[in-house]
């Protein structure tokens, strides 16, 4: 398994001194192709922050961040944009996805920047959101689904491009316990096909789907263990 | 970037908020209407000016009291002076003036008619002199003009327009008929061809007497102008620079001038233009007030779908899609504002096309067009600069 993210003493400060906050303190990590990591933490752990910069959707203050071998800090913001559109899915805690459009269109929507063309975009989104079972659905709009059916929704979106990696922060947040079951199902099977999966998440409930757990608390990398995957 | 995708969610998102999307636009929607209804009016008034220096023909001349035209501007206008031009000056420029056709006096004002208890008001009144019939200026329908004998004897008679025919006379043939003019009862003799409505002002609504019966019988004892036709448009700078040395051994240059029709119609061209000019630019500040209107909206727009611009950043688009997304959603706003603004226009100059030859031009329309684009994009680039600045995080956070 080659390497997908490497980040070496990453460091992410809020404001100047005095004030100044640190968020995260010397983080290193590792994460291989194909792993389905969970990173847990209580609210205010510098969790999120970390996502946000392997994510590409931040830069670290200090610190070296590779994606795919790319040194992630020096590039400008067209060529994140381009990463996080082509090499990166996220699904997000409140789905995120644009009200009064239909679910096809939503699903579209990162291949609609990338440039591909409405017949592709169409067959494509359609074919994901069959997959997730949504084939019945694509023409109705959030307001139209349940919470369950918008996060797969966002998940649909997230695995258009055919990501490298999926983030997805907090995606059962807002979803009753019968459904979050449902939604870390899909990140499960999506491992076992091949997909390298980050969640972000709070409840160790939820971390146990994941193959590795890694604990984060005051900007630091607490613990960093293996675990077996639940069934 | 698929743009009928952009132009698709640039609609929705004006389609959403339809009451702020038109009070957005009104401004645009009132400043577009209205520089082009100035423009139309001005087109069309400048029309009806040039036909009717037309109907009076190119080799005709006018002297007037006062300082008119080059130089003077109208700031000194002749109007304001006391006119010191005599009726006999007329005779005199006949007598010494080579290469003239006709020579012919003009009184002109506004009096009110009666006819059987029936009163009108607002009646264009000119006199003039026999001579005047010869340029051609009017036409008969039925009847007579009136001769040189009638004018010279100051006869109380009256030649009439199609307006006061139909207003007065119930269309019965006027003629033989006797109407009050200032009070005193003159005799239909005449019956003008119509001639339609200049600047707004109905040319058939007129009552025409010789010029020696209004001196006479009503105390007009100066022209208002006195008519000189050429008798041909080569000798129109002879007669100008003759008709200046005669009338200059009496009168001062400031207290008479004398004006080509070519001239006359320049100056009515300018004094229209500066007016046009000053309407159009009054309009144009609402169009600019409309802009400002547009790009407070948008930025409203901006920080309401912060969450939006974070989205779509985080799943790839770049800088420039976001931009190139509130531009045509401004665009668009400013645009449809302008189109609703260019309808009314045209509504408008067809509506007033009774009183005034309002014309919509192509380049109205054109100018139309372009300036509320134009609007939307100069006002729409601020926003929409800003929404392309935002960092993901920053907006993914936001509430």
């Amino acid at each position: 398994m080659n390497v997908l993210i490497s980040a070496k003493n990453l460091t992410k400060k809020y404001g100047e001194a005095p004030n100044e906050t640190v968020a995260l303190e010397n983080i290193s990590i590792e994460i291989k192709n194909g792993e389905f990591t969970a990173i847990v933490g209580p609210s205010g752990s510098g969790k999120s922050t970390l996502m946000h910069i392997l994510g590409c959707l931040d830069k670290p203050t200090e610190g070296e961040y590779f994606f795919r071998g790319r040194e992630v800090s020096k590039l400008s913001d067209n060529s994140l944009a381009e990463i996080r559109n082509k090499q990166i899915g996220f699904v997000f805690q409140f789905f995120n996805l644009l009200p009064r459009t239909s679910a096809l269109k939503n699903a579209e929507l990162p291949l609609l920047y990338a440039g591909v063309d409405k017949e592709e975009r169409h067959s494509k989104a359609l074919k994901i959101l069959s997959s997730l079972g949504l084939s019945e659905r694509v023409n109705s709009t959030p307001g139209q689904l349940s919470g369950g059916e918008q996060q797969r929704v966002a998940i649909a979106r997230a695995l258009i491009n055919n990501p490298s990696v999926i983030f997805a922060d907090e995606p059962t947040g807002n979803v009753d316990t019968k459904t979050s079951r449902e939604i870390m199902k899909i990140f499960q099977s999506l491992n076992k096909r091949g997909n390298t999966i980050i969640v972000i998440t709070h409840d160790p409930e939820v971390a146990t789907y994941a193959s590795r757990i890694i604990t984060v608390r005051d900007g630091k990398v607490e613990s960093d263990k293996k675990i077996k995957r639940r069934k | 970037m698929d743009f009928s995708e952009i132009f698709v969610s640039a609609f929705e998102a004006i389609r959403i908020n339809k009451v702020r999307s038109f009070l957005t636009s009104l401004g645009i929607i009132i400043g577009v209407a209205s520089v082009i209804l100035l423009i139309s009016l001005g087109t069309g008034l400048q029309k009806s000016i040039t036909s009717q220096f037309e109907r009076l023909g190119t080799n005709t001349l006018y002297v007037m009291p006062g300082n008119i035209g080059e130089g003077a501007g109208f700031a000194g206008g002749g109007g304001l002076q006391t006119n010191k031009l005599k009726f006999s000056d007329a005779d005199l420029i006949e007598r010494n003036v080579d290469n003239i056709a006709s020579v012919s006096n003009g009184v002109e004002s506004i009096t009110s008619v009666e006819y059987r208890g029936e009163k009108r008001n607002g009646v264009i009144f000119l006199g003039v002199d026999a001579e005047f019939w010869t340029t051609g200026a009017y036409k008969l329908d039925s009847g007579r003009f009136f001769s040189k004998a009638e004018d010279s004897s100051a006869k109380r008679v009256v030649v009439v327009g199609k307006t006061i025919v139909e207003k007065l006379f119930a269309g019965q043939d006027p003629i033989g008929k006797q109407l009050t003019v200032r009070g005193k009862r003159y005799q239909v003799i005449g019956v003008l061809e119509e001639l339609g409505s200049v600047v707004g002002q109905d040319q058939d609504n007129i009552v025409i007497i010789p010029a020696e019966t209004a001196n006479l019988q009503i105390g007009f004892d100066r022209p208002t102008w006195i008519l000189i036709s050429a008798a041909s448009s080569d000798a129109i700078s002879q007669i100008q620079d003759d008709v200046g040395e005669l009338i200059g051994k009496r009168l001062s240059d400031d207290e008479f001038s004398v004006l080509t029709s070519e001239e006359s119609l320049d100056i009515a061209e300018t004094i229209l233009g500066v007016v046009q000019g000053v309407f159009v630019g009054i309009a144009a500040i609402s169009l600019l007030v409309g802009g400002i209107g547009i790009s407070n909206i948008m930025l409203v727009s901006v920080t309401e779908r912060t969450r939006e611009i974070g989205l779509r950043k985080a799943i790839g688009a770049k800088n420039s899609d976001i931009l190139i997304q509130f531009l045509i959603e401004a665009v668009i706003l400013s645009l449809t504002g302008g189109l609703i603004g260019l309808t009314l226009a045209t509504a408008a100059s067809l509506a007033v096309r009774v009183f005034i030859p309002a014309t919509v031009t192509v380049e109205a329309i054109a100018l139309a067009i372009g300036f509320s684009a134009l609007v939307g994009t100069v006002f729409g680039v601020f926003p929409a600069y800003r929404a392309s600045k935002l960092e993901p995080i920053e907006a993914l956070r936001s509430e």
